[in-house]
């Protein structure tokens, strides 16, 4: 299998954050991964990126701002000619702090916001931060930064997509993403305190629908969650395909949550971005087709969905090549069956959140 | 509803939204659009005036008495003209002359722009898909129209001299026809509509038909938008062809789309970009229509924004 162009490079700076969302997609043992790349490595990572193809680099993290470096990243992805889009909790970033990132060749700003108002999104967050946030997309639409607002979607917000819509509009966003959770990770650890009902999806999928009518200049993202879609996603738009996401530690992946399954990947600078990409053995596990087993490989539905999520195939049924358990016709569907039935609940149901957490005796 | 509070809550829609509140038409009103608006405000408002003997047409089609017909058909009369006289369009296509358009661009359509062509087309859709009360009840925008027509000529007389009074026909034409139009939609109206469910479907009607003239308005300002690349958006020019980059996609430019880009220079408003491809290239029938298209898309897409 060659390797295909990627577009896309996700840069997780740091999985250090002042947030604790129950549903960080982050490494459950992100204490174990120190942030190994200073600026001039990350601007190398850059520049072997763009020559591999790629046009456009995400910020993230965690949170890309407790890097005091940031500054010096931006200026050398904005030098390799890439789309600079940084993707932030909004907080400790502040007005002065983006505009300089915006003179240093910043181009577009994703800020996460847990609900639409402070006490429910504090809460989730667990920490004040509601406050700090919208001051940041005030400070973004000041300095003509296109602003994009993200919210992940469980029990506890999903009944707010109206209200999320009004407060996107009101913050002068571009773009709404309802993003509904990912049962990965942290997430999964905190299924049965987060999973909606079918019914709950089905009003907000609803209450989307409106808004989009209603506000045609706002663009709203909303994809049905793959846990009631009876389908599953086009996770990452194939595996390895397209998009390649360099850990802080400079692990070279093609997805968040790809550290988790027993595959070798390779680092970044201790070898070229190119090889991390072409050759490393995780990176060709599971590229294209040949890997896929029945029902998917005679799927006429694998060019859309790519055979979904490998690592919610490996985290439910402990096998990364089997059929993506979220689709129906894939012989462990039955396990999203039952936690559906077991878990989805409506918010004031369920056990308490666990948060995510900095746990120091991992990093051992 | 008795018939007069009927009548009120239909003059109370075009109280409060008719397009004689539009930014465009105060402006028009102030006297302060350059000549280039006035043009393609002319220029625009053309494939309006086509639409109405259709839109006319439809609604004869609906009624089975004669009377009506026989009354209503003096509407395609009057734009189009008869033996004994000029009609509507041709009026308009003197004040196209007298703002200085060619007649034949103007009359070709060509030049229409895309959100002014929605517009227009909703409205003959609107009567294609509605029986004969609510048709008739979305043209009793006519009685605002009169009084907005005595006001336009009066303020062309005083804020546009260049124009030549020639062109100004028309709204004197209107100035009588449009009472007396509106006058008869209005008994009409008032007559066939007097169960509650029957006067709220004519309600929504006149709303919706203040909402096509609004968006038709709407249309013409987007033409006189300055585009230009939007912060933050790389342009590549790579061996497969040229890709725009932006916050969470990249976008594939095809054919002349390059070119168009390049020409979105923050100076130029949307109608001078499609007529400097007009004079580049060899006259494909298209390529207004075309080039709207793609800005539009561009504008979706986060490609191009209007400056401030």
């Amino acid at each position: 299998m060659s390797a295909p162009r990627p577009w896309n490079l996700i840069a997780e700076l740091t999985y250090r954050c002042p947030l604790r969302c129950p549903y960080c997609s982050n490494p459950t043992d992100l204490a174990a991964h120190r942030d190994a790349l200073d600026a001039d490595a990350w601007g190398r990572a850059f520049e072997e990126a763009r020559a591999l193809g790629v046009v456009h680099v995400g910020l993230t993290g965690g949170e890309p701002s407790a890097r005091r470096d940031l500054e010096a990243i931006v200026r050398a992805a904005a030098r390799a000619d890439l789309h600079v889009h940084l993707v932030t909790a909004g907080t400790p970033l502040d007005g002065e702090r983006l505009a300089a990132l915006a003179r240093a060749g910043l181009g577009s700003v994703q800020l996460s916001i847990q609900d639409a108002d402070p006490e429910a999104s504090d809460r989730i967050a667990g920490t004040e931060a509601f406050a700090r946030k919208l001051e940041l997309a005030r400070s973004a639409r000041e300095l003509g930064l296109p602003l994009t607002l993200n919210v992940v979607l469980h029990r506890h917000n999903v009944g707010n997509v109206s209200a999320l819509v009004a407060l996107a509009r009101r913050l002068g966003a571009r773009r709404l993403e309802l993003a509904n959770a990912q049962y990965h990770g942290f997430a999964l650890r905190n299924r049965a305190a987060l999973l909606p009902t079918a019914a709950q999806v089905r009003a907000a999928a609803h209450a989307a629908e409106a808004a989009r009518a209603e506000a045609p200049a706002l663009e709203i993202l909303f994809v049905l969650p793959d846990y009631f879609a009876g389908r599953p996603k086009p996770c990452m738009g194939g595996w390895a395909k397209s998009a390649l996401v360099v850990a802080p530690d400079g692990r070279v992946l093609p997805c968040h949550g790809a550290a988790a399954l027993p595959l070798e990947f390779w680092s970044f600078p201790a070898r070229a971005l190119r090889a991390c990409w072409e050759d490393a053995p995780g990176m060709n596990a599971y590229r294209g087709e040949s890997w896929m087993r029945a029902p998917c490989r005679t799927c006429p539905e694998r060019a859309l969905d790519f055979g979904g999520c490998r690592c919610q195939a490996f985290a439910l049924t402990g096998d990364a090549a089997a059929a993506d358990p979220a689709c129906a016709l894939s012989p462990h569907h039955a396990r999203i069956a039952e936690a559906r039935a077991r878990d989805a609940a409506e918010a004031g149901d369920g056990p308490g959140l666990a948060f995510r957490t900095w746990d120091e005796d991992a990093a051992r | 509803m008795t018939p007069e509070a009927f009548e009120a809550a239909l003059r109370g829609v075009l109280a409060e939204r008719y397009h004689d509140r539009h930014p465009f038409n105060v402006r028009m009103h102030e006297g302060v659009l350059a000549p280039e608006e006035i043009r393609s405000w002319v220029r625009n408002r053309y494939y309006y005036q086509t639409r109405i003997p259709i839109k006319d047409g439809i609604i004869l089609a609906k009624s089975e008495d004669p009377g009506f017909r026989r009354r209503w058909i003096r509407r395609i009369h009057d734009h189009d003209g008869d033996d004994a006289r000029e009609g509507g369009l041709e009026l308009w296509l003197r004040l196209a002359d007298a703002v200085g358009l060619e007649r034949a661009e103007v009359a070709s359509l060509r030049n229409v722009l895309p959100g002014v062509r929605r517009a227009c087309d909703a409205y003959v859709e609107f009567v294609s898909g509605h029986d004969l009360l609510e048709s008739v009840a979305s043209s009793l925008t006519e009685l605002a129209a009169g009084g907005l027509m005595a006001r336009r000529i009066a303020c062309f007389e005083r804020h546009y001299p260049w124009v030549k009074t020639d062109g100004l026909r028309y709204f004197e034409s209107r100035t009588e026809q449009a009472p007396r139009d509106a006058a008869e939609g209005l008994r009409f109206v008032l007559e066939r509509a007097t169960r509650e469910e029957d006067q709220a479907r004519c309600v929504r009607a006149l709303e919706r038909k203040c909402e096509i003239l609004w968006a038709l308005l709407d249309g013409v300002e987007w033409g006189g938008r300055r585009l230009v690349l939007a912060r933050g958006v790389k342009l590549h020019d790579e061996a497969e062809g040229p890709v725009a980059v932006l916050a969470e996609r990249a976008v594939r430019i095809h054919g002349a789309g390059r070119e168009i880009l390049a020409l979105c220079d923050g100076a130029r408003t949307a109608g001078a970009v499609a007529a400097a491809m007009r004079a580049r290239h060899e006259a494909p029938p298209d390529v207004e229509r075309e080039t709207y298209a793609f800005l539009e898309d561009m504008e979706r897409l986060g490609v191009l924004e209007g400056t401030p």
